[in-house]
């Protein structure tokens, strides 16, 4: 049994690293960014290819393609989004067609397979981010088995929760954060540079989905159109857990995790995901507004 | 001083102020009159930055602020009270206070005055600011637009749904930093015996135009009635 809450655990964390960037961008920009799934598959070539041409692993992977996500997140938030502040539906067919963009990017290899130039790692194929032998081991802890790697997941999850929730809630630029999310024109009347702060906070976001890229790199295949499903799953979770609501989001992918984990395990993948969609609509009926949003008077 | 001039502002399409001048002299109180729905609200809005579009300038100064952003207005020293008061209600009174700070000079902090006007903040700041009265929360909301050391404030109907042993408090305080901190203060009001009280200049305003203003003193029953009579 505690190995099945272990794996929910692992799915959990990687759910909260992709739902945490779409919860605080959509929370404070109103802007449902669909591109967040290429930004995560964005993170997972980043470890492929820094694999592959740099030797490096996936511990220098992490930085590296929170960087890198980050910095195509800024890209998209600059020439896109900001061009579309308050037009939500606008917002979404625009990302919609920058995440299809990207899909392209990578299956084309930047375009230079055009030119019969192949660059390892890239084009349509699958990818495989290889994981260090000492994560892949599993240990026994006192007749329990550990997987290392699901427990790497999780700390390094546990550790990027806590930086946010440090950021959001013990720093000045935290604080210009939420003032956007509950009144952006007071916020702005306050002296807060809205555009600047909302570009930073989805570059920061951004960066997050990269970081989840590399851990689901570890064992998933990697390939153009692995953002589609995440980022659907992503959305399940801020609108249970409730928008721009850091512990709603914590608890909705840890409930949504863990229904995945043990439902996968009893039955298989595909009752699972019919579950967690079930559970999510009940949640949504019960509560519209998800499980934690903040009062307005 | 604060001055428009020429001033137009749009929400959407419609035209909401039309060709609206007028000016501030440091350290006055500028009553800004008018029934509802007239562009009291928008005028304030407009000098800030927040309707839709607008053309015409305003001038803080001698340095214009009309293409600026919004937080640029701001930072430039104009602080916003507005209708409403507009408080963030699960920040604390603290955390309210402090995010006037971010148009401030130098560090965000308490300014020094709230204190000696609002003791009721000062033991409580802690609290979250959505459990206040009314009257409590306009307080706040005065008190987080001087966190931004401001030249101007802007206030739209201060007294407006407070209840009545609490507005001659307020009314008092508008009066007080204009007198001891040298504020400009562009006061909407409806409350005309309170303009008359605090203010120093007028202007009427009709259908998102001046029609009327002037000294205080030059502020006629007729021209009252004319304009503001229900």
């Amino acid at each position: 049994m505690s190995d099945i809450i272990f794996i929910g655990l692992s799915l959990s964390s990687i759910l909260l690293l992709i739902a945490l960037g779409l919860s605080i961008t959509y929370g404070a920009m109103g802007v449902i960014n669909m591109a967040h799934g290429e930004l995560v598959m964005i993170g997972a070539y980043t470890a492929v290819l820094a694999g592959l041409h740099l030797g490096l692993n996936l511990f220098f992977a992490l930085p590296l393609a929170f960087v890198t996500s980050g910095l195509v997140g800024l890209v998209i938030e600059r020439l896109v989004i900001r061009r579309l502040y308050g037009r939500i539906i606008d917002t979404l067919l625009a990302t919609w067609g920058v995440a299809i963009l990207l899909q392209q990017l990578i299956r084309l290899e930047f375009g230079l397979s055009f030119f019969g130039i192949h660059i390892d790692g890239l084009g349509p194929g699958l990818q495989n981010m290889t994981v260090p032998a000492f994560l892949t081991q599993p240990i026994d802890v006192a007749g329990m088995t550990i997987q290392p790697y699901r427990t790497f997941i999780i700390v390094v999850t546990l550790m990027l929760a806590g930086l946010t929730w440090w950021l959001m809630y013990r720093t000045p630029m935290g604080v210009q954060v939420r003032a956007i999310m509950r009144n952006p024109q007071i916020a702005a009347a306050c002296g807060i540079d809205v555009r600047r702060v909302s570009a930073l906070t989805f570059a920061y976001g951004s960066g997050l989905a990269g970081i989840a890229g590399v851990l689901l790199a570890g064992f998933k295949t990697v390939m153009p159109e692995m953002g589609a499903s995440v980022v659907v799953d992503g959305f399940l979770v801020v609108v249970v857990g409730g928008v721009g609501s850091l512990l709603g989001t914590i608890l909705a992918a840890g409930i949504l995790g863990q229904i995945n984990g043990i439902v996968a395990l009893a039955s298989n993948d595909i009752i699972a995901r019919a579950v967690v969609f079930a559970v999510v609509i009940a949640l949504i009926l019960w509560r519209p507004r998800g499980l934690f949003s903040f009062k307005s008077r | 001083m604060l001055s428009l001039s020429n001033l137009d502002s749009f929400y959407g399409r419609s035209q909401a102020l039309h060709d609206v001048s007028m000016s501030a002299p440091s350290g006055t109180i500028l009553a800004v009159l008018g029934r509802n729905g007239v562009g009291k609200t928008t005028l304030l809005r407009s000098i800030l930055g927040l309707t839709d579009r607008q053309s015409g300038g305003v001038v803080l100064d001698g340095q214009n602020i009309s293409a600026d952003a919004t937080f640029r207005r701001a930072r430039a020293g104009i602080a916003y009270v507005p209708q409403g008061r507009m408080i963030i209600p699960d920040f604390t009174i603290r955390e309210n206070i402090l995010m006037g700070g971010f148009a401030a000079q130098g560090p965000r902090a308490i300014p020094e005055i709230v204190p000696k006007i609002f003791p009721y903040l000062m033991e409580n700041l802690d609290r979250p600011g959505g459990v206040l009265s009314g009257g409590q929360q306009q307080q706040l909301a005065i008190a987080r637009a001087l966190a931004s050391g401001p030249k101007v404030l802007l206030m739209d109907e201060p007294t407006e749904g407070i209840q009545p042993n609490i507005v001659e408090q307020i009314e008092d305080i508008i009066i007080r930093l204009n007198a001891e901190l040298g504020l400009t203060i562009l006061l909407v009001e409806q409350n005309v015996k309170f303009a008359r009280r605090a203010a120093q200049n007028f202007t009427m305003l009709e259908n998102g135009r001046v029609v009327a203003d002037g000294a205080i003193a030059d502020l006629t029953e007729e021209t009252v009635t004319k304009h503001m009579a229900i």
